[in-house]
């Protein structure tokens, strides 16, 4: 008889953090099919010359004036916009741009965000005071009315694009980073590496920051998302990526010219930014709940 | 004899879970007359605060799914939700464990502490605050009129559970139901409440439930006992009569288990061995066999029912009900 | 308490105040080779004028000096003045905000009106089809591009119906030029662009009430209330609802910062005369002095609006009031 009233019950073997999360990524099959989805457009993407060629059989930029406005046909799959480029090749090409600008934007407001925000939470005092102060400086002009004026200020290509949109970003990340690094400070880890000898930075990027690392990642997951949507308005109102290179936002520029010769026009570009950040957005939950169910909902 | 104010007849309350069904209160009978204390001992998880959300039918999510709950010749389990309301908080009250969360944050105590008068009595706003500010005076809470207009973070744990005591007892209910009414409070804050609710159980005549962990709780205060384990009653009798002659293992166990001022100093402590059951997958027969210092074969294949055992207690115990003494260093 | 809390949150905003004002001047520092008021209209100015026009303005003075007099200036209600036609930014701004704030109050009247009752709805009927209807509803709404969904709006509702010869609804300005400026009229035309700019809001504000709705609904209170007797509305609205509006009113208060910049492309799309679309032309026009302006204003009302949502939630909060 077996020693009187020990459970034991069907024990799982502990796992780390990481393939725990993992696991619960997986589990969820509306985030995993979101996932895939960006997946399949960042190489859709990648590949966009190659489309050009094997399916579309177009440039972006190719002008064809008799074949203006055309509806989605067998000649152009989804159609042509005023200058009878096709819009299918034109999308597929748009998509560099967003989803490459939004990685670049994602890049370097995470890398400024968490220096500062570690560097604050770490040393704590004057250095914390003079840092949030700037954050909070940074955070208190309107981001629309900054993108507009540093847009006019500084020629607009993907990188400085991206470097504008990341100059307000990089704030909340740095907040967000402070406030994790405040709470790991206190750990006894800490305390321990420390009395072995341990530089600053050593204890920073060995030991904090894998510890901030799951807020990050769910940060940045969470953040895409918007950051394409913020992008393709600056595209729209023609103060991001100049014509004639393909965005999904400035392919909407002159929309309001195009209502009465194609509806098809105004919807696609539209439609193709909702579903990528609809994708983003889903995958970006699944995120956060995979890696920090405490905050679900 | 006079009817027993209220009488638990059988009742069944079961929990749906992703594991499996838990059959939180399973047959537990029992009575409660007038003005008497009645005291509910087990530890977490064996049904004691699912049997009296039962009573006043807030057991949700769980579902009561057999037995009667006799008050005043109605089955509170069959009457309509409106009239189960007019006897929550104005008949039957019921008081909850934490204070600071059990009382709204955003409303004054006295406001709250008025508020089953107004929905009850259907005193207006200005009758009810000062029924409630006299109620509070009653339960010891000084100067009470400007405390009522407090909010309850303002108050102290144990003004906050007074409070509560007075909400539970502004429409001088037949009964007052109290949920481990002390174990949110420090020790010296414990005495005092239970002998407001002494005073109070004294003085209206309350009759009163009490539902607690702790023996000690119990000893001073109740008149009669029922010990529950997994969901069913395992002992019930006089206060007196258990604590002297425990007829069930857990209680014996229980009882054992306290440390006493006259030991020994050397003494170990005797806890229960064994964990607390599994409410899925409850073990075969008595749920307590696989802790029982005292079982034989039979305890691991057949439920034991309550019946009397001795002039004054019941028991669930094969052993016990065979005659067997419980005895053991 | 409250005096001190009060003290500190305007002690806090005004050294970010201090703070945008450097990188405000930092930033137009870069313009100042470029500045000359008036250039575009009279292109005939010689070089001597032009010198004389920057002495002038002070922009050929160190940047120390440039930064206090254009403190300054502010102090005294001086944004600046236009590149173009040199009429001060304060003036334009003044005629634009009226215009930006009827359309973005609108919109978050729109928003609480829409989004309470959705998402007490998608709480008290947690996981039925109503309730996941309705989250699906509002994941999408996230994802749903701002010009874009103005631009379909237009396309649907003045350019379709117009093409069918329906009833349909103007598609740009605040109202009529010609026959209008009366209240049905401007309700016409403010019905597209407040519903797209609320939009968002109510995406948001509604999944975030059913999640307070739904976290105040297992509290311990909300079980005394139930105890006590009281109707299952009562619970809900009385004792329920005030509690989980709370957290909604600190939501709210940080949308008043962005009452003046929220609607900037809706304005654009909709030629919306406001503070926004004023930004963006001035912008086509390289008028760098009016972005400048009006960014500079448009923060301190930011930091105004942080410090009044601050403020309101600790006089709501009662916690704090009395703490």
């Amino acid at each position: 008889m077996p020693a009187a009233g020990i459970e034991t019950g069907g024990a799982r073997p502990a796992q780390s953090y990481w393939n725990e999360s993992w696991e619960r990524l997986r589990a969820n099959r509306i985030g995993m099919t979101a996932g895939i989805l960006i997946v399949v457009l960042a190489a859709i993407a990648v590949m966009a010359p190659l489309f050009s060629l094997v399916l579309t059989h177009y440039q972006p930029q190719t002008i064809n004036l008799d074949q203006t406005f055309a509806k989605p046909g067998a000649a152009h799959l989804l159609g042509s916009d005023e200058l009878g480029r096709d819009t299918l090749t034109r999308l597929i090409w748009g998509a560099r741009v967003s989803l490459g600008v939004a990685l670049l934007t994602v890049a370097l407001s995470l890398s400024v965000g968490t220096t500062v925000g570690m560097v604050a939470g770490y040393y704590g005092g004057w250095i914390d005071d003079v840092l949030m102060r700037l954050v909070d400086t940074v955070l208190a002009i309107p981001a629309i009315f900054l993108f507009i004026l540093m847009s006019i200020l500084f020629r607009p290509n993907a990188f400085t694009l991206a470097a504008i949109i990341a100059s307000v970003g990089w704030g909340s990340v740095a907040r967000l980073v402070r406030g994790e690094v405040l709470s790991v400070k206190q750990r006894d880890f800490v305390v321990a590496t420390r009395s072995i000898g341990a530089s600053d930075s050593r204890l920073m990027v060995r030991h904090l920051l894998p510890n901030v690392l799951p807020v990050l990642i769910v940060a940045a997951s969470l953040g895409v998302g918007q950051i394409i949507l913020v992008e393709a308005a600056l595209d729209f109102l023609g103060l991001g990526i100049q014509p004639p290179t393909p965005s999904w936002g400035n392919m909407l520029t002159n929309a309001q010219s195009y209502f009465f010769r194609s509806g098809w026009l105004v919807a696609l570009p539209g439609i193709t930014i909702f579903i990528t950040v609809l994708a983003s957005n889903l995958f970006g939950n699944a995120i956060r709940d995979a890696f920090d169910p405490r905050l679900k909902s | 004899m006079t009817q027993p104010l209220l009488q638990v007849q059988d009742l069944h309350t079961v929990f749906s879970t992703k594991e499996g069904q838990v059959k939180a209160v399973d047959g537990v009978s029992f009575e409660l007359n007038a003005g008497e204390t009645l005291g509910i001992v087990g530890e977490s998880g064996c049904g004691k605060s699912v049997t009296a959300l039962s009573i006043i039918r807030l057991q949700r999510p769980g579902r009561i799914v057999g037995g009667k709950v006799m008050f005043k010749g109605q089955d509170l389990t069959r009457v309509s939700e409106d009239e189960m309301r007019e006897i929550r908080g104005r008949e039957i009250a019921m008081i909850f464990q934490d204070p600071m969360t059990s009382l709204n944050p955003v409303y004054r105590v006295g406001w709250q502490v008025g508020e089953p008068t107004r929905l009850h009595n259907g005193l207006d706003a200005r009758k009810a605050f000062s029924s409630a500010v006299s109620m509070l005076g009653r339960v010891g809470i000084p100067s009470a009129a400007s405390r009522a207009r407090d909010y309850p973070h303002q108050f102290s744990g144990g003004m906050r559970q007074r409070a509560m005591i007075a909400m539970g007892l502004t429409t001088t209910p037949h009964v007052l139901i109290a949920d481990e009414p002390t174990t949110a409070l420090d020790v010296t804050i414990q005495a005092q409440i239970l002998d407001l609710l002494r005073d109070v159980n004294r003085d209206f005549g309350t009759a009163t439930i009490l539902i607690t962990h702790n023996l000690g709780v119990v000893a001073g205060m109740c008149q009669r006992l029922i010990v529950m384990y997994a969901g069913k009653i395992v002992e019930a009798g006089p206060t007196a009569d258990v604590f002297a002659h425990p007829k069930h293992p857990y209680t014996w166990s229980l009882l054992r288990s306290i440390p006493r001022l006259d030991a020994e100093t050397h003494e170990p402590l005797k806890p229960i061995e064994g964990l607390p059951p599994n409410l899925v997958d409850l073990p075969s027969g008595c749920a307590f066999h696989p802790r029982c210092a005292f079982r034989v074969e039979k305890c691991s294949r057949d439920v034991p029912a309550l019946l009397r055992v001795g002039d004054t207690q019941q028991s669930a115990c094969w052993v016990t009900q065979s005659g067997t003494e419980l005895k053991g260093g | 308490m409250l005096v001190k809390y009060v003290a500190r949150r305007i002690l806090a905003s005004f050294v970010v105040v201090l703070g945008v004002t450097l990188i405000t001047l930092i930033l137009m520092d870069r313009t100042r080779g470029a500045y000359v008021p008036g250039i575009d209209f009279n292109p005939s100015l010689r070089p001597e004028d032009v010198a004389r026009l920057r002495a002038d303005l002070g922009l050929d003075r160190p940047f120390y000096v440039w930064y206090l007099s254009w403190i300054w200036g502010v102090l005294h209600g001086d944004f600046g003045h236009s590149m173009i036609d040199g009429s001060t930014v304060l003036s334009h701004i003044l005629d634009r905000l009226p215009n930006t704030l009827e359309l973005t109050v609108t919109a978050i009247l729109i928003g609480m009106i829409v989004a309470i009752p959705v998402g007490v709805i998608g709480a008290l009927r947690r996981g039925s089809k109503t309730d996941n209807t309705l989250t699906v509803v509002s994941v999408a709404g996230f994802a749903v591009p701002q010009f874009w969904m103005g631009l379909m709006l237009i396309l649907i509702f003045s350019v379709t119906l117009e093409q069918h010869g329906l009833p349909w609804l103007p598609s740009s300005g605040a109202f009529s030029p010609f026959n209008g400026g009366d209240i049905l009229d401007r309700l016409q035309h403010l019905i597209l662009p407040a519903t797209v700019l609320s939009f968002f809001y109510v995406s948001t504000w509604s999944r975030f009430i059913r999640s307070s709705m739904l976290e105040v609904l297992s509290q311990d209170y909300i079980r005394t209330a139930r105890a006590k007797g009281m109707s299952e509305r009562r619970v809900v609205y009385l004792h329920g609802l005030r509690n989980a509006l709370i957290p909604l009113i600190t939501l709210i208060g940080l949308e008043l910062p962005g009452l003046v910049s929220g609607g900037l492309v809706v304005e654009v799309v909709f030629g919306w005369p406001g503070i926004g679309k004023l930004a963006f032309e001035r912008a086509l026009q390289y008028d760098y002095s009016t972005v400048m302006g009006v960014t500079f204003f448009a923060t301190l009302l930011v930091i105004a609006g942080n410090l009044i949502a601050d403020l309101l939630y600790g006089v709501l909060d009662p916690r704090i009031r009395y703490g």
